[in-house]
């Protein structure tokens, strides 16, 4: 054990293993740390109290929460432990019982998520509904506001004979109709930030994106502390704590997914959901990444999520994908179904299918 | 005679509407509460409470009233009646919200006018004709679109009690039970209704779990449902407020610019 000799501050942000075999021995140098600091009390209470200079038992959390494992190598002990003390800071912080759901994936249970894109209209309300429920920044300053949901408006195309020669793709345009030699012509990329009277627009279609959860994450391969990774049940999960937000998994995402509080997040304490998962939409802190994670506060209960339940049109789809009656399963036996960037071998669990 | 009796009737209709519209909005301004939409505005709207201190019903949106966020998914349903082919789902795990409390124009269309009788001057035939005192009263009914004019009011509604929808094999069909009307014509949606795959549903997502399933009326106006500016079967609403624009950028115009003209 190399590690044992390089000092304890040092260490406090070192990569933890997410190779079981590994675990015990990680335990023990957590344990040796740990006893390091029982023998050094004094100093350490020096160091706490300079941490946070308000009260003790603040201190005492931060460094309870500072010393806590990689969720996935935590025994059920320790989450509880993990689930008490964030409930109490939460309850405290933002004056109501805030709950820390530490529930683990079900079996028998895989999620899978639908889209109908010829339903859509834009409407952005599962853009706002995913804020109510998740707990993100709202502020108005530059980087305070955090939305998971991202919906473009496209142009929609046209396939006139007038049009059969004009046009080129040589600019950012998509190209539309016609083949690699006749275009047709070309629409807009993708606009985020159209603001009609009322929606959905006569020449346009809307696509949502978000999170894919895909089965073979790219974000998942290149975290260096492996804090995000794939749950049993399907959803990519991150673990708050650990995260030392170096925004690998931001660069390698190909579906623009993820979130990154680059400043202190704004949540007043009368908005704030206070029903929430440790892997979750517990509240977070600043430079840690977040995203969506299918309401795993809801779906771990058996609620659908909350984009879902707000859709009006109805267009958002959620359901167990080892049910074969279930919706989902049902869309994917009898619906046109597509991955967005299918030939990118993330394995996505989240559908588009048109009727 | 007949002429002045008739005259004078409708003018009675129309204080009646008047004023009930009147006393409405009285009571709303008195309560001052907030009321926002779900699917489509005028279909069914819920008002804003508290279920436990700290824990509201529903969230609304600030800038377009519409419902953002389900506390409690089955507040105001009642069990839905039976669907044809679906035994699945245990009994009460499917629930509706009753519409027929929120028609604003039954209690004066079903007291005053069609209170179990056939009206004076209706047609032997059903060919579609302009009724003015309807069209007084449902301003949408003037653009009707739904069968571009092969089928009528009396298509769908009862002729005698305004309360009842009408199927096509003159047995009457609850308003909150529109799917078993909407359904004659349009099978292969209500199939996937049925099943899931068309419409909305809030609640548990099991597969028989308890949900609360919306019906066809609660996101269609089954009156103006093809008209142009209406896109895919939805009333024109208003958008939420879009993203938050990267530090340093004043609009978003560079969007809407075309790389190459054409």
């Amino acid at each position: 054990m190399s590690t044992d000799n390089t000092p304890p501050d040092s260490t406090d942000r070192m990569p933890a293993s997410a190779d079981p075999a590994q675990a015990a021995q990680k335990s023990s140098r957590r344990d040796f740390l740990k006893a390091g600091g029982m023998l050094s009390l004094s100093s350490l209470m020096g160091t706490a109290a300079l941490m946070a200079q308000t009260d003790e038992a603040k201190a005492t959390v931060e460094w309870a929460e500072h010393f806590q494992k990689n969720y996935r190598l935590m025994t059920d002990d320790e989450k509880n432990e993990a689930r008490i003390r964030l409930e109490r800071r939460h309850s405290a912080e933002y004056g109501k019982k805030v709950t820390v759901d530490t529930s683990a994936a079900q079996p028998g249970v895989l999620m899978g998520y639908a889209l109908n894109i010829r339903k859509c209209i834009g409407c952005r309300r599962c853009v706002k509904a995913c804020v109510e429920e998740n707990n993100q920044s709202r502020g108005t300053r530059p980087g305070e506001r955090i939305e998971w949901i991202q919906v473009l408006r496209m142009e929609r195309g046209e396939f006139s004979q007038e049009k059969m020669n004009q046009g080129y793709p040589e600019g950012l345009g998509i190209q539309v109709g016609g083949n690699a030699y006749t275009p047709a012509g070309q629409v807009l990329e993708g606009q985020y930030h159209y603001t009609p009277e009322a929606v959905p627009e006569k020449d346009a279609t809307y696509m949502p994106i978000a999170c894919m959860q895909c089965e073979k994450p790219p974000c998942v391969k290149v975290c260096p502390v492996r804090t995000t990774y794939r749950e049993a049940d399907g959803p990519v999960v991150i673990d708050y704590n650990w995260c030392i937000g170096c925004r690998m998994c931001m660069s390698a995402c190909p579906y623009w997914a993820r979130r990154m509080n680059v400043a202190k997040p704004v949540l007043p304490k009368d908005e704030m959901n206070p029903v929430t998962h440790y892997l979750g939409n517990r509240p977070r802190m600043r430079g840690v990444v977040e995203k969506c994670h299918w309401c795993l506060q809801r779906t771990r209960q058996g609620r659908y999520p909350a984009c879902v339940e707000v859709c009006p049109v109805g267009a958002r789809k959620f359901g167990n994908l080892l049910d074969p009656e279930s919706e989902v399963s049902l869309i994917l036996a009898r619906k046109n179904v597509f991955r967005l960037k299918a030939e990118l071998n993330t394995f996505p669990k989240f559908f588009y299918f048109y009727d | 005679m007949n002429r002045n009796l008739s005259r004078t009737l409708i003018l009675a209709l129309f204080c009646n509407v008047a004023v009930s519209v009147f006393a409405q909005e009285a009571g709303k301004q008195e309560a001052k509460e907030t009321v926002c939409f779900e699917s489509r505005k005028g279909a069914s709207e819920i008002t804003k409470r508290e279920i436990k201190p700290g824990l509201p019903n529903i969230k609304c949106s600030a800038t377009t009233d519409a419902v953002l966020w389900y506390g409690d998914p089955y507040e105001g349903t009642v069990p839905m009646s039976k669907v044809p082919l679906l035994d699945k789902i245990p009994e009460g795990n499917a629930v509706v919200k009753p519409r027929t409390e929120k028609l604003s124009l039954v209690p004066t269309c079903t007291l005053a006018c069609h209170n179990g009788v056939t009206p004076a001057g209706f047609p032997k035939h059903k060919k579609p004709v302009p009724i003015p005192t309807m069209e007084a009263m449902v301003p949408e009914v003037k653009d009707f679109q739904h069968g571009r004019g092969r089928i009528w009011c009396l298509d769908c509604h009862h002729p005698t009690k305004r309360n009842l929808l009408v199927d096509h094999f003159g047995d009457p069909v609850s308003f909150d039970q529109p799917q078993l009307l909407c359904g004659k014509c349009h099978g292969d949606k209500l199939r996937d209704w049925r099943d899931g795959i068309h419409g909305k549903r809030i609640g548990e997502f099991a597969s028989t779990g308890k949900k609360r399933w919306f019906v066809c009326t609660e996101c269609h106006n089954p009156h103006n449902v093809q008209n142009g500016a209406h896109q895919r079967g939805f009333t024109q609403l208003q958008p939420e407020a879009p993203p938050q624009l990267p530090f340093g950028m004043k609009d978003a115009k560079h969007e809407k610019q075309h790389p190459i003209h054409h």
